[in-house]
């Protein structure tokens, strides 16, 4: 049995694969302490599983606090957050080079080699623009909720252009469309095609290569995916397993190649 | 020769008549949707202070972002072009102007007869604009007006860390929630407000002398930082600066 442990800034996941494949994995939300949150996490999920720790040959964590765990004895190896997640996505499908992460504060691009391992990649957590904090600000000068924001952007037929990038400019920009009277899915369209810019101009950086993976919360809109397609010119796939847990299957696989496993 | 100025801003509107180089009537009213119509009485309201009628004013000059909503203008010029006539007359010595609007901050380089020879803006991102300020302020519940005095009662600086306006709102929630001072947490924005225009400042090196305009300069816990920063001579702007682009407008209009 082989162990991934995932401590993010709000949730901290484990998952456990063994030779063939992922065995059980949990998600919950973190406790003060990142070492806290990985004794609990995991111990939830072994117990689930009538498992013990005994049970894990190798195990590796990742995100805040992974040098502690480690230190703690509950991880033999540490990796970064990145390295994990490009490995994640890569090993979901082994044809994934660029990975597209947007979560609600940040955007990240990353870019894997052939064996899944991090080549490069670039980061956005400076700006709004191009993270959820967008779309949610821009959800809410609509007055829709953030689900059905992409239904509505794909019902436009024509959308409506944003001359501005700044979130609080934007803003302002949809408010004056409704005040003349836009429909407001064309509204919603041009929003989702002003996130799509800021993103692909951030993948732009690392020179983005097929195929490309989306991740994040984000990546629940799919007017959202639809016009990063059109604007990289790439098919975009989905991870086929929760976005939440692809540092920690990262991990996990990581552990499973140390631990000797197959 | 009379003369009057229009700066339609994008959160303020300005009307200044000149009398020659003398401010004789002055208004100002926040930006709405309706400015469109709102305009005509802004005019009227100038005319009116400076005591006198509509016919005696021989030129009308527009500026700001919402120049082409002005009626009647005898002309249209660029903000950084009025901006740059006013500080290069009335500050003559200037070699360079920082104007803080409510969508931009513009550095501007003059030479030594007060022309404009290069300007600099960034109109791409709202920090450090009025705007940025007008948010944070607001969800501390001080007014515009009483950001001086708010941060004269600060005790310490609560420092904001983030640029950009949307994520520095929510840093300034989390103070708040964390119970810090808004006189604190203001003092910290001001302090951020004033890194990011002599950030722009500096690209025209902002060490000979040079006056700061716009809404924002009106706020000495912002310029007091700038000046700091920047080193060099500050000169005053010697009206309200948040119209000087009104007023370049207004002597533009006697150049032509």
């Amino acid at each position: 049995m082989y162990a991934g442990i995932d401590i993010g800034s709000l949730t901290a996941e484990a998952l456990l694969i063994g030779d063939g494949g992922i065995v059980g994995h949990e998600i919950m939300s973190v406790l003060p302490n990142p070492v806290d949150s990985a004794r609990e996490v995991m111990g939830r999920l072994l117990k689930g599983k009538g498992l013990d720790w005994k049970d894990i040959e190798y195990s590796v964590s990742t995100g805040y606090g992974r040098e502690k765990i480690q230190k703690e004895g509950l991880a033999q190896e540490n990796l970064s957050e990145i390295s994990c997640h490009g490995f994640g996505a890569f090993n979901l499908d082994r044809q994934v080079r660029t990975i597209v992460d947007i979560g609600g504060q940040d955007a990240k691009v990353i870019k894997v080699d052939g064996k899944g391992k991090l080549e490069n990649f670039v980061m956005n957590d400076k700006c709004a623009a191009g993270t959820g904090h967008f779309l949610e600000a821009m959800s809410r000068a609509l007055d829709v909720g953030l689900a059905e924001l992409g239904p509505l952007a794909l019902r436009s037929k024509k959308p409506l252009e944003m001359s501005n990038r700044c979130t609080i400019y934007v803003e302002t920009e949809v408010i004056h469309y409704l005040q003349r009277g836009a429909a407001r899915e064309d509204v919603a369209a041009g929003i989702t095609q002003a996130m799509a810019e800021r993103v692909v101009s951030l993948a732009k950086r690392v020179v983005p290569q097929n195929r490309v993976m989306i991740t994040g919360g984000v990546a629940k809109n799919e007017a959202v995916k639809k016009a990063l397609e059109r604007a990289l010119g790439m098919a975009i796939v989905y991870p086929g397993l929760d976005p939440q847990l692809i540092g920690a299957y990262g991990a996990a696989v990581f552990a499973r190649g140390k631990g000797g496993g197959s | 020769m009379i003369t009057l100025g229009l700066d339609i801003g994008s959160l303020f509107s300005k009307a200044v008549v000149l009398d020659g180089d003398d401010i004789i009537g002055e208004r100002m009213i926040p930006t709405t949707g309706n400015v469109a119509r709102e305009i005509p009485t802004l005019m009227a309201d100038a005319i009116k202070a400076a005591g006198l009628t509509r016919d005696r004013i021989e030129c009308v000059g527009a500026t700001g972002n919402g120049q082409d909503l002005v009626k009647g203008a005898d002309f249209r010029e660029d903000v950084v072009n009025c901006v740059g006539a006013a500080a290069g007359f009335y500050v003559p010595q200037a070699a360079s102007v920082i104007d803080v609007g409510g969508q931009s901050i513009t550095s501007i380089a003059l030479d030594e007869d007060g022309e404009v020879v290069n300007f600099m803006r960034n109109d791409k991102c709202a920090s450090g604009s009025g705007r940025f300020l007008e948010m944070m302020a607001a969800k501390l519940g001080v007014g515009i007006g009483e950001i001086d005095a708010a941060v004269r009662r600060s005790s310490r600086v609560v420092g904001i860390s983030s640029q950009c306006g949307v994520f520095a709102e929510s840093e300034v929630i989390t103070h708040v929630n964390n119970g810090e001072d808004k006189n604190d947490v203001m003092a910290g924005v001001c302090a951020s407000v004033a890194k990011m225009v002599s950030a722009q400042g500096r690209r025209f090196g902002s060490s000979g002398v040079y006056t700061v305009t716009g809404g924002v300069a009106n706020l000495d816990a912002v310029t007091r930082i700038v000046h700091e920063k920047l080193g060099g001579e500050f000169q005053r702007f010697p009206f309200n600066p948040q119209f000087a682009a009104a007023i370049g407008a207004a002597l533009l209009g006697d150049a032509d």
